[in-house]
């Protein structure tokens, strides 16, 4: 493990410590729904997780290179912003995937722009938002959240 | 019945297993590197994801959210902005478990604002989730996307109040209401936590990862009201 994930542990057990030992019941409790959130997502994580070393055996690394690579990146982003805001996927097993993808050469302005898109774009998630806020707001949300999301992806390319 | 069920629960995993297994057969060797290259995300996932558990379970025992949420109304302004951002980035759920428990702030008297705020802030920069991101990513790639996202919701937050007004937003509640006494639980807010199930046993079961009601002769009302106030994504109405 390196410093960062060691110091997480660290840092996590001792808040849990002190959650027990200032209330057990109410730790406890928030842990057991903890646990049915995550247990309903446990099998799409394997998935993924297993889904990306197929992605890694079966498509070159120059493949991956070649089309999210630094060398069309506009069209590239515009693409994955798309595809994060049609999908539902947890962010949770978003993370790795996209990670997998940046290691083998993938430009980082397309993954931030997938991974922006993910989770604040909801084309799925849309007649519901547009039912309890109206059409404009929804309309307005997302298609901001969009836009915003092809900013930041740019932003980040030129800052790391 | 019982293999359709397990595949209707796990698509995607039964998916990929049944590719890996007819690999296995076709061509060993590269279905074995396929399994050697997972194996490094899957340690790396294995790693973080107590961390994530617990952190979710902890600010989910310990953010009082019904504080946050009750002085809705006389906050405006900025600190009203920053309780919007807080409550956003410390709840756990996907982006739609943020629909009701918003609409009823807004009921409130929150402000367009503040609404794009929590539902912008609850979708993209959740605490655990900061720790995964850092973990597959790095942390300079985490802190960056953190610090320009957040910027971007508050310019899209007063963006939004300035196109939408608040008179555009229905505030009658359109989900059909039974007839009276009757409980209701709203399926597509449901995130299965299964909070209400431990709260009254008697009256709530689990069925395809959502809560449903169960009609019984004694309904014991007492533990039905707790249950209602303790839905994290305020899923269940009478």
């Amino acid at each position: 493990m390196d410093i960062f994930t060691v110091s997480l542990w660290v840092l996590t057990f001792t808040a849990l410590f002190l959650s027990l030992v200032k209330n057990k019941e109410k730790t406890v409790s928030s842990m057991k729904m903890a646990r049915s959130m995550m247990g309903s997502m446990i099998g799409d994580i394997f998935g993924i997780l297993l889904l990306i070393g197929l992605l890694l055996t079966f498509i070159p690394p120059e493949n991956i290179k070649n089309i999210l690579g630094q060398s069309n990146y506009i069209a590239s982003t515009i693409v994955s912003a798309i595809v994060g805001s049609i999908t539902l996927i947890p962010a949770f097993v978003a993370f790795p995937l996209v990670g997998s993808f940046v290691d083998v050469g993938a430009s980082i302005v397309p993954s931030v722009a997938f991974l922006t898109t993910l989770t604040m774009v909801g084309v799925v998630t849309f007649p519901l938002e547009k039912r309890e806020f109206g059409l404009k707001f929804a309309l307005t949300r997302n298609s901001m959240s969009f836009a915003f999301a092809i900013i930041i992806a740019l932003l980040m390319g030129v800052l790391i | 019945m019982k293999v359709i069920q397990y595949f209707n629960k796990n698509k995607l995993l039964t998916i990929v297993l049944l590719i890996y297994a007819v690999l296995f057969l076709i061509t060993p060797a590269k279905a074995g590197l396929a399994v050697k290259n997972s194996i490094y995300y899957i340690v790396e996932m294995l790693q973080i994801m107590p961390v994530v558990f617990l952190l979710t379970a902890i600010l989910e025992a310990w953010v009082p959210k019904e504080v946050i949420m009750n002085g809705f109304g006389e906050r405006a302004g900025l600190k009203g902005s920053a309780f919007s951002f807080i409550l956003g980035s410390l709840s756990a759920g996907p982006i739609y478990a943020a629909f009701p428990i918003s609409k009823m702030l807004l009921k409130k008297g929150a402000s367009v604002t503040n609404i794009v705020i929590i539902l912008s802030t609850w979708a993209v920069v959740k605490v655990p989730m900061l720790a995964n991101e850092a973990k597959f990513l790095g942390p300079k790639f985490m802190g960056v996307r953190w610090i320009l996202t957040t910027i971007a919701i508050f310019i899209m937050a007063y963006l939004t109040a300035m196109i939408v007004k608040i008179e555009s937003i229905p505030m009658t509640e359109l989900t059909h209401k039974k007839k009276g006494g009757e409980i209701n639980i709203n399926e597509q807010y449901c995130m299965g936590c299964g909070i209400c199930t431990r709260i009254s046993p008697k009256n709530f079961k689990m069925k395809n990862k959502k809560a449903k009601f169960k009609e019984n002769d004694v309904n014991d009302s007492e533990n039905v009201n707790k249950a209602i106030e303790k839905c994290p994504v305020n899923a269940i109405s009478n």
